[in-house]
Order: structure tokens, then C-alpha cells, then sequence
């Protein structure tokens, strides 16, 4: 899923989906190129995606009713799939982001212990 | 929720995979289009900008292939491109589909067709509401009443089986047994109320019909209501209560052409007006199932039976059991503790019968005990009879079904072993060993299924070949039918299933071990040295040493069966059945008085004889071989130390004759014993054995126990032993012209039936012609009114007899038949295959100087080493298996050494046949073109 360098970021299980869905609550609709840049940008190039490896997770979150995908015209008047966070998608975010917080401040008291 | 709505989006996208894919391409396109419209903005020039953004967006068809997973059920699309793929190369390789399909339709068929008569005779519960809430008072199932207080002596019964009730006794559990919520009597066995019925005041002839005695909360106990009318209750089933009857679904479908206005019509039930108030439902046929006895098309309250059987009534005799209980629990109600109070009771009630037990009662009446069993199949007399039968077979069939997996696993391998350098190139290109194992076993599964569907085909025509043979008869309807019903088509789906996996686990297992490096060798030569082919050739070995010992085993039971069927039809009875013919009555349902019966056999006998061609006629009450003997104790005149029992019989005059029973000593009984005579009776050898040592008995006195009778008969002769029923066993014979009068209620209904005699045999040797139409024309002459069931020659009686025996001994030999075709076709496969591999090595052989005959030595030793060992493997197994055809044998034992040799001397010079071809073939390679084509 993600590259093998030692700088990059392997992404763990189900991450993904919470990142896809921050970005579309704080960017608004967006189609998948948008979303695969906007993950490198916010990363600074530590998350390099294969941004063919985004789509099963995109099929996944709509399949789950989080977000919800629509064909509409780019600013350079290409067709494009554009995918918005629904309702569930934003109920599903707040509660994953606690989540996310909860296990990440665990993890990091277990490594803070001093040896 | 969320999880949900992932599947059901999933199972939407099962149906709009082209759609799906069309709108991610589109998606896949505009997403390049982006990212080459931002490069090249940003100064890549437009080609590189191009390359670039394909790079980064990596593989488009590892892309499409993951989103396809995420989309959909992948492995049920993957699946189905396995099938598709799977029938596409069968259909390419048709003849081997035909070859495999057949002989999967034979195994799978086969099966089937015994799991239909499985499935009906022994699985099957009663068509009434909550069967599960069923429980049957007593375990065994009989066929024919109990007279006395003890039901088992340990010895040859068990003590803990009784299993049927008198009238007495029947109403007592059912007042004092609160916890069934009602308790339904019924009459037993193949005992039925033989009715000959007619129309009230019609003068058509009468019809015989079976009627069935059972108590008035029958229906209601088994919760069935009436599909016309309605149904008889207890306020019928009392005495000086209008009678009743209700017809069955079947016989008023049947008889009456479902003519509505049957009911309510009156009929006249052996002379006695009966109101026809409802028909049961449909599929309905009481709680007993009989194959022999038939099934029932009237039910009768029990407090009709004095009415109808007259003088012979045992409705009020507490000594005779002649009903089967089943009752409906009340919820909750415990089965054990129910049980062990239905003992107790048991006990309360023999009991207060102490007094009117004999002496070898009242040893044993406190060692009598019940159980209580689950009742919702009812008492089924047909699963008794052909269980193990079934068995028997439904074995067999296995085996059979296993050789066919065999054959078709062999030649699955010797395909997959040609079609190698295919796997292997499919492996080296990266198919994953789990998608090629999964492939293979899709197609050998998609390969049983299709066997399995003609297999159904074979089913129906089998079961209604073993119906035909073993259980119908023109007048006897039997609630079984070959045609397969859901629980059957899921069991040949299970069976293809299973039988799928089976013989498909030898190639998958195969493929799975394909290495990639041969495919590169890019030679199709077999070294006959890697690992993969030496494990595949041991499993062809294997596979053809199976077949070869289960068809050997299914042969010894064929044959062990077979001589066993000869020996039970060629026993000797005593009499010769040659010559003779067998004659059905009835003048009990007929009506006639004991005063008319006499005249009646005069007449009969008379008009017989007249019959040209027929040397002599003689009435029994029933022929020997043909019903059963009636037994009691007896005492002889001053020897109460003698006492024991005896077998009797009614006959006239010249049954002794017609028979051909040779008098040893004293004289028959001829026309001079009559009622004006003093009584007489004729024994046989045994009872002159028995109760004398041997000495002459003529002139002595002897009767039935008690006492008081044991100077009732003078013994005027002796005869030659003949086999009634179930061995030679002491017999008196009475005259029909007599009668005497006991003061024992059931010695005087006994004296009173057993004149009416059932058979009349006839002697006419030399096949006189038309012999049967008219002894037709003769009986209706002298009895117009008389119920026949018509004539017969005696050998077919004897023959019929066998019919489940026959049934089972001739589709062993069948399945066994088919086993020894397809293991001779499985060794001869296998050892063409390896002459056809070792072409090349047989021309070095001979161009190193080995001769033509030692190579067909060698061919044909390594064939019939496979067999042999074959042949002792199975040799072991049919002595292992052999418990389970023990009871099935007569007069040939498990382990006959002589059958085993046959079979197996026959087996080998079949697997020799086998070996020939492949054996000459392979002498005749010319040794230069051999090796030329290395």
C-alpha cells in the first residue's frame, strides 16, 4: 500500500478511511486525485500513495453510506467523480477521531515509559 | 448498520459488474487527466507529463482488480468464473465427460435411489400435528397378538419388552395416566379386521376391505381432522353407540372416485350397517405402516369388534393383547418419569390378574416391564422388514459409489499429468497454488453436480425397480414412491458434493505440487524420476488397489447372498411343491355360520376335484408356508410331567393327500370324523418325539391345558413332518368336522375361528391347462358369495415369500457387477497408461536384448500384483464386513471358503483380461521407432 523507504509512512489498517474522510469534511467534495494530493501536501511527502490503491477504500466508505459520490464538471471541464462526506460519513469521523486520540495517547504513554 | 449496508451494496453490485467497471475506467481516466493537466501546468512537457502521472497513479489493472474486491462478493464472482471455466473445458473434452458423468450417474444414482426408499421407510414421521409430542407405550414392534400375562421370558423375548395392551388394560393407563394428554389405542401388526363391505341393500358382490379396530380418541391424539365429514370420537367408541366407520383418503380416492356423497351413505360391513360419517385426510394411513398387511380403508371404533368378529371377540379378553398405544404428552411432562409410572401401572394391572395366571406366568409376571420410546413415526412393521435390507444395500450402493470416484479421480489424474506443462507455465506466471487447487476442485465438483442430475434420473428408475421387486404386489398398496422428493434431491446434492471433493482431491492435490521449473524444461518428457509424477502414479496404484478390493467385496456379498436366496428356495419343506396349487378364502368376512361351513367345503372340494386334471383337494386352515401356527400347552391323558407346547391345525380329509404327507402309523382323517364321532386328531413325527420318545402314540389321549380337557383327542395316526412356518415344531391335526366345547372363554372363541379355513390346496401334476380360470369358475359356482383371493401355484408362493431376499440378492449382484466393470476399467487404465509412458523405456529394454515375452510378463505382473493385493484387501474387509450380512444368510455361513475362492478366482481372471491388452501392446513396441522419438 505504501512504499518501502524508511522516511515514508506505512499506513495502518482503516487509517486511511479516517484521513479520506477529514479531508472531504474540511475541503468539501472532491474526486479522488484531489483527495491523493491533498493526503501528499498535508503529509509533506512522507505519505506517498500508489493513488490506485485509494479506490478500494473510496468503494468501501461509499458502500458504508460515509460518503457519497456524484459526476460533475472540473473548473477545466472534465468529467470527474466528485465524493462528499454524508451524515453517517460525519457522525463516523467524530467518532473514530476519539478513537484515534484514545489509542494514539496509549500507545505514546507505553513509549514515553522510561527503560 | 453500516456493515449491512456494505453487503447489501455489495450483493446490488453482483448484477452491474460491466456497469461498475465502465464508471471506474471513466473514473481511472479522469483521475490521469488531472494529474497530467496539473504536471504539464506545471512545465513537463505534455509525453513526459503523460509517462509521469501513470507512473504515479501504478498498475490500472491491479487497480481495477482491487476495486472490483472491495465492490463486490469477489470470491463468489471468481467462483463463477470457475464454473464457466470448468463446463467450458468439459464441454471440450466431451467424451471424457460422458464417460465420467455416466459413471457418476451410476454411483450417485444408485445411492439415491436407496436413500428415496431409506428416507420414506425409515426416516419419515407420521403426517399429524407435533409427532415430536408422540410417545409409544412399549418398544417392540409385533406383528401378530399376545396371549398370557408375560410378554418375554428372558430367553428367547426380553423380559423388558412389552409392547402391547389389552382392552383392560389399555383403559386403565388412560384413566390413570394423566400426564399423556390423551393415549390412542390401535390394533396391531398385520392384524386387520378383514371386512368384506357392500352398499346397504345393494346385491352387487361384496369387496374385500381392510378395516383397522381403534380406540375413539385416534384422531384426536394424532391431531388429524377429516378432509370430508368428520371424524368418529369417543362418544362413538361405546357400546350401543351408533355405528360408525371413517374411510381413508386413499380408498375413497381410489374406490370411490373421491365421490362426495359417500358420506353418510350406510354400508354393510360383513353384514353389519355401518354409517360411513367422514374420510381422514389425505396421506393419512394410521399410525402403523405395513408393508405386507396393507393399510387400512376403514377405521372402526373398538367396541364394534364383538359385532363384527361374532363369537371370536377378544375386545373383552384381559389375556389377550392385541393393541398398540400411542399417546400425546402433556408439555413438560417428563418421558422418564412418565415411563417409570407406566410401569408402575403395568404392574398394579398384572397384578390383579394374578389369579388367572398359569404356573410359568406367575414365575415371570414381576420380571415384566416396558418402555417408553418416541412414538411420531408410529409402528412401522415396514421398517422392521426391511431395515436391515436397506441396509444392506445402501452399503453396497457406497461402495459402488466409491469405485466410480476412483475410476473418475484416476482418470482426472492421468488428464492432469498430460495437461502439466500448462499448470506449470500457469504457475510460473504467477496463478496463485490456492486459485489452481480451488479451480480444480470447482471443476470436479461441477463434474458430480452434472452426475449428480442424471443421477436423479437413474434414482427414480431404480427405486421404482426395487419397488417393483420387493415391495408391491397387485393388491397390497404400500405408502412408498420413487419419485424423489426435496429431502432426496438435497441428498444427491450433498452426495455430489461430497463425492466431488473426494475424487477431486488426488489432481488438486496434483496441481498444487506443479513445478514451475518445468515448464521452463519445455520438454513434455516424463522422467518418471520427479518427485510430483512418482506421488502421481502411487495414487492411480492406490486408487486401483481400492477399487479392486471394494468390488471384490461387493462380489462376496452378491454371491454370498445369491447362494443364500438358492438355499431358502430350495429348502426342503417336507412336501414337494410341484404340482400343487394354493387357494385363497375367506368365508369369515363372507358371513357363513358354523353351521355353513361344513356343506361350504364339501362343495368346494367336490366342484375342485371335478376340475380335469386334479388328483386331489384338501382345506387347511392355513397352508403350510403360507401363514402361521397356532401353539398352546397341552397335556397328555395321565402324564402331567410331559406338559408343553404344541402347534395345531384344522384340515379335511384329504389335505394329508394333496399335500403328499406319508401316514407312518395309525390312519388320516377321513370322512368318518364327524360330529357323530368321538374327536380324533393326527399328530406329526415331532410331537410323537416329543410327548412319546418316539413310541406309538395311537390310541392315546391328549388336549389342551387345563387339566380338565386332556382326554378331549384320541390320536389316530401319525404323519411325516412337514415345515408349516419356521421349522419342523410338534403338530396336531383336528377335522373340520368336529368340534368340541371348552368352558375357557378363549379355548371356545379359539375352536370357533379355527374352523374357518383360509386355503384349499389342490394337486393337479402335469400343468393342466387353464387350471386357474377354472378353479375361478368353480369356486364362484360353489359359493357365489364367498371372498377369494384367488389361485396360485405353490412354487411362486414359495418364490414370493423371497421377494425383499430376491430384491436384495439381485441388486447386490448389480452394484457389484458395476464395481467389477469399472475396477477392470481402472486397471486397465492405469496399466495402459504406464505402457504408453514407458514406450521408450520398454525399446531400451528389448534393444538391450530382453525378449518379447518377458516384457509381457512384466506388464501383466505388475497388473495383477495391483489386483491381488486388491483381492486380499478385500478378502480381510468382506470377513470384517461380513456381521452386517449374518442375519441376512441362510444356510451358508459368513465366511464360506468356497464362495471367497470363487470370487476372488473370478475377480483375478477378469483383472487378467484387464492386464492383456495393455500387456500385449506393450510387446509389440518396435524398439527402433521407440526410441526415435526421444
Amino acid at each position: 500500500m505504501a512504499s518501502e523507504g524508511e522516511s515514508r509512512v506505512r499506513v495502518l489498517q482503516g487509517t486511511l478511511d479516517l484521513m479520506i474522510l477529514r479531508t472531504l469534511q474540511t475541503m468539501g467534495p472532491q474526486h479522488a486525485y484531489g483527495i491523493a494530493t491533498r493526503l501528499e501536501q498535508v503529509s509533506e511527502e512522507s505519505l506517498k500513495l500508489n493513488q490506485g490503491t485509494l479506490y478500494p477504500a473510496l468503494v468501501r466508505l461509499e458502500q458504508e453510506g460515509c460518503i457519497k459520490g456524484s459526476w460533475a464538471k472540473t473548473p477545466s471541464n472534465r468529467e470527474a467523480k466528485f465524493y462528499a462526506i454524508t451524515r453517517t460519513g460525519k457522525k463516523a469521523l467524530d467518532r473514530e477521531t476519539v478513537r484515534w486520540r484514545q489509542i494514539a495517547g496509549l500507545v505514546e504513554r507505553v513509549l514515553a515509559e522510561p527503560e | 448498520m453500516q456493515a449491512l449496508r456494505r453487503i447489501f451494496a455489495k450483493f446490488v453490485n453482483l448484477f452491474r459488474r460491466r456497469r461498475a467497471d465502465t464508471e471506474f475506467d471513466a473514473e481511472l481516466d479522469a483521475h490521469l487527466g488531472l494529474m497530467q493537466e496539473e504536471l504539464h501546468r506545471r512545465g513537463m512537457a505534455r509525453e513526459a507529463a503523460q509517462r509521469e502521472a501513470r507512473v504515479k497513479l501504478g498498475g490500472v489493472e491491479q487497480a481495477r482488480e482491487l476495486h472490483r474486491q472491495a465492490r463486490g462478493f469477489h470470491w463468489l464472482e471468481t467462483l463463477a468464473q470457475d464454473v464457466r471455466f470448468a463446463l467450458r473445458t468439459l464441454r471440450k473434452n466431451s467424451g471424457f465427460t460422458a464417460v465420467a458423468v455416466l459413471t457418476l450417474a451410476l454411483g450417485i444414482g444408485g445411492t439415491t435411489a436407496i436413500f428415496t426408499l431409506v428416507q420414506q421407510v425409515m426416516l419419515r414421521s407420521l403426517p399429524v400435528a407435533q409427532p415430536q409430542q408422540l410417545w409409544r407405550v412399549g418398544d417392540a414392534v409385533q406383528c401378530c397378538f399376545s396371549n398370557g400375562y408375560t410378554q418375554g421370558d428372558g430367553k428367547w423375548l426380553p423380559l423388558n419388552d412389552w409392547s402391547l395392551f389389552s382392552w383392560e388394560a389399555y383403559k386403565l393407563f388412560r384413566a390413570d395416566t394423566p400426564a399423556f394428554e390423551n393415549l390412542a389405542a390401535f390394533e396391531v401388526g398385520e392384524h386387520n379386521a378383514g371386512l368384506a363391505v357392500r352398499r346397504a341393500g345393494s346385491q352387487a358382490a361384496v369387496e374385500p376391505r381392510i378395516g383397522e379396530y381403534v380406540s375413539g380418541n385416534f384422531f384426536e391424539t394424532f391431531g388429524v381432522s377429516a378432509w370430508r365429514g368428520h371424524l368418529f370420537t369417543d362418544a362413538d367408541d361405546r357400546e350401543g353407540a351408533p355405528q360408525v366407520a371413517v374411510m381413508s383418503y386413499h380408498t375413497w380416492e381410489g374406490e370411490y372416485g373421491s365421490d362426495p356423497s359417500v358420506i353418510g351413505l350406510t354400508y354393510d360391513l360383513n353384514g353389519h350397517p355401518f354409517t360411513i360419517i367422514g374420510v381422514g385426510p389425505p396421506g393419512f394411513l394410521g399410525a402403523k405402516i405395513d408393508a405386507d398387511g396393507g393399510t387400512p380403508d376403514f377405521w372402526l371404533p373398538l367396541t364394534t369388534e364383538p359385532l363384527i368378529a361374532g363369537p371370536t371377540t377378544q375386545l373383552k379378553n384381559p389375556r389377550l393383547a392385541w393393541l398398540d398405544l400411542i399417546g400425546r404428552v402433556q408439555p413438560g411432562v417428563n418421558p422418564k418419569t412418565l415411563e417409570a409410572q407406566i410401569q408402575v401401572e403395568l404392574h398394579e394391572w398384572l397384578a390383579s390378574h394374578v389369579p388367572d395366571m398359569t404356573l410359568q406366568e406367575k414365575k415371570l409376571w414381576e420380571k415384566q416391564t416396558l418402555r417408553l420410546v418416541p412414538g411420531g413415526a408410529g409402528v412401522s412393521l415396514m421398517r422392521q422388514t426391511y431395515e436391515n435390507g436397506l441396509r444392506l444395500l445402501m452399503l453396497a450402493a457406497l461402495c459402488v459409489l466409491m469405485v466410480a470416484c476412483a475410476n473418475i479421480a484416476n482418470l482426472l489424474l492421468a488428464r492432469g499429468l498430460r495437461s502439466r506443462h500448462q499448470t506449470a507455465v500457469c504457475v510460473a506466471l504467477g496463478a496463485s497454488r490456492a486459485r489452481l487447487v480451488r479451480k480444480a476442485l470447482v471443476e470436479s465438483v461441477t463434474l458430480s453436480v452434472l452426475g449428480a442430475v442424471a443421477g436423479i434420473g437413474v434414482a427414480y428408475a431404480g427405486a421404482k425397480l426395487i419397488l417393483r421387486l420387493a415391495f408391491e404386489s397387485p393388491d397390497n398398496w404400500i405408502p412408498v414412491n420413487a419419485t424423489p422428493s426435496t429431502v432426496v434431491l438435497l441428498f444427491a446434492l450433498g452426495v455430489s458434493l461430497v463425492t466431488g471433493i473426494v475424487f477431486g482431491m488426488a489432481p488438486a492435490w496434483m496441481t498444487s505440487h506443479a513445478e514451475p521449473v518445468e515448464a521452463l524444461r519445455g520438454s513434455n518428457r516424463i522422467t518418471g524420476r520427479s518427485r510430483g509424477i512418482c506421488g502421481a502414479a502411487g495414487a492411480q496404484k492406490t486408487l486401483v488397489i481400492v477399487q479392486a478390493a471394494l468390488s471384490l467385496v461387493l462380489l462376496t456379498g452378491a454371491a454370498l447372498l445369491g447362494e443364500s436366496l438358492w438355499n431358502m428356495e430350495h429348502s426342503n419343506y417336507g412336501f414337494d411343491t410341484s404340482g400343487r396349487y394354493l387357494v385363497s378364502i375367506d368365508p369369515k368376512i363372507s358371513n357363513y355360520t358354523q353351521q355353513q361351513l361344513e356343506p361350504l367345503f364339501n362343495e368346494i372340494e367336490t366342484r375342485l376335484r371335478a376340475i380335469p386334471g386334479v388328483r386331489a383337494v384338501g382345506a387347511v386352515l392355513e397352508a403350510p408356508q403360507v401363514g402361521w401356527v397356532p401353539g398352546h400347552d397341552i397335556r397328555i391323558d395321565g402324564r402331567p410331567e410331559a406338559d408343553g407346547s404344541s402347534g395345531w391345525t384344522r384340515v379335511t380329509p384329504g389335505f394329508f393327500d394333496t399335500v403328499g404327507e406319508k401316514i407312518l402309523m395309525g390312519r388320516a382323517i377321513t370322512d368318518d370324523d364327524n360330529a357323530a364321532t368321538r374327536p380324533v386328531a393326527v399328530v406329526n413325527e415331532a410331537f410323537a418325539k416329543k410327548f412319546f420318545n418316539g413310541e406309538n402314540p395311537v390310541g392315546q389321549h391328549f388336549g389342551p391345558l387345563p387339566e380338565k380337557n386332556e382326554g378331549m383327542y384320541e390320536i389316530v395316526g401319525v404323519v411325516r413332518d412337514i415345515d408349516f412356518a419356521g421349522g419342523v415344531q410338534p403338530m396336531y391335526f383336528l377335522p373340520e368336522a368336529q368340534a368340541t366345547q371348552f368352558d375357557e372363554l378363549e379355548s371356545e372363541s379359539r375352536e370357533v375361528w379355527s374352523h374357518y379355513l383360509y386355503n384349499v390346496v389342490i394337486w393337479a401334476p402335469g400343468n393342466p391347462p387353464n387350471i386357474e380360470a377354472q378353479v375361478k369358475s368353480a369356486l364362484a359356482a360353489a359359493a357365489p358369495d364367498l371372498v377369494t383371493g384367488g389361485s396360485q401355484p405353490y412354487s411362486e408362493v414359495i418364490r414370493g415369500h423371497f421377494s425383499q431376499e430376491n430384491m436384495i440378492a439381485s441388486l447386490t449382484w448389480l452394484f457389484g457387477g458395476v464395481g467389477l466393470v469399472l475396477a477392470a476399467v481402472g486397471l486397465y487404465g492405469v496399466t495402459a497408461y504406464g505402457v504408453e509412458q514407458r514406450t521408450s523405456e520398454i525399446g531400451v529394454r528389448m534393444a538391450l536384448g530382453a525378449n518379447r515375452s518377458s516384457i509381457f510378463r512384466m506388464v501383466i505382473g505388475e497388473g495383477m500384483s495391483l489386483a491381488l493385493i486388491g483381492i486380499g484387501i478385500g478378502i480381510a474387509s468382506a470377513v470384517v464386513l461380513g456381521r452386517f450380512l449374518r442375519s441376512e444368510l441362510f444356510g451358508i455361513a459368513v465366511t464360506d471358503p468356497f464362495t471367497f475362492a470363487a470370487v476372488a478366482l473370478g475377480f483375478a481372471l477378469v483383472a487378467l483380461a484387464a492386464c492383456y491388452l495393455p500387456a500385449r501392446r506393450a510387446m509389440r513396441v518396435d524398439p527402433v521407432s521407440a526410441m526415435r522419438c526421444e
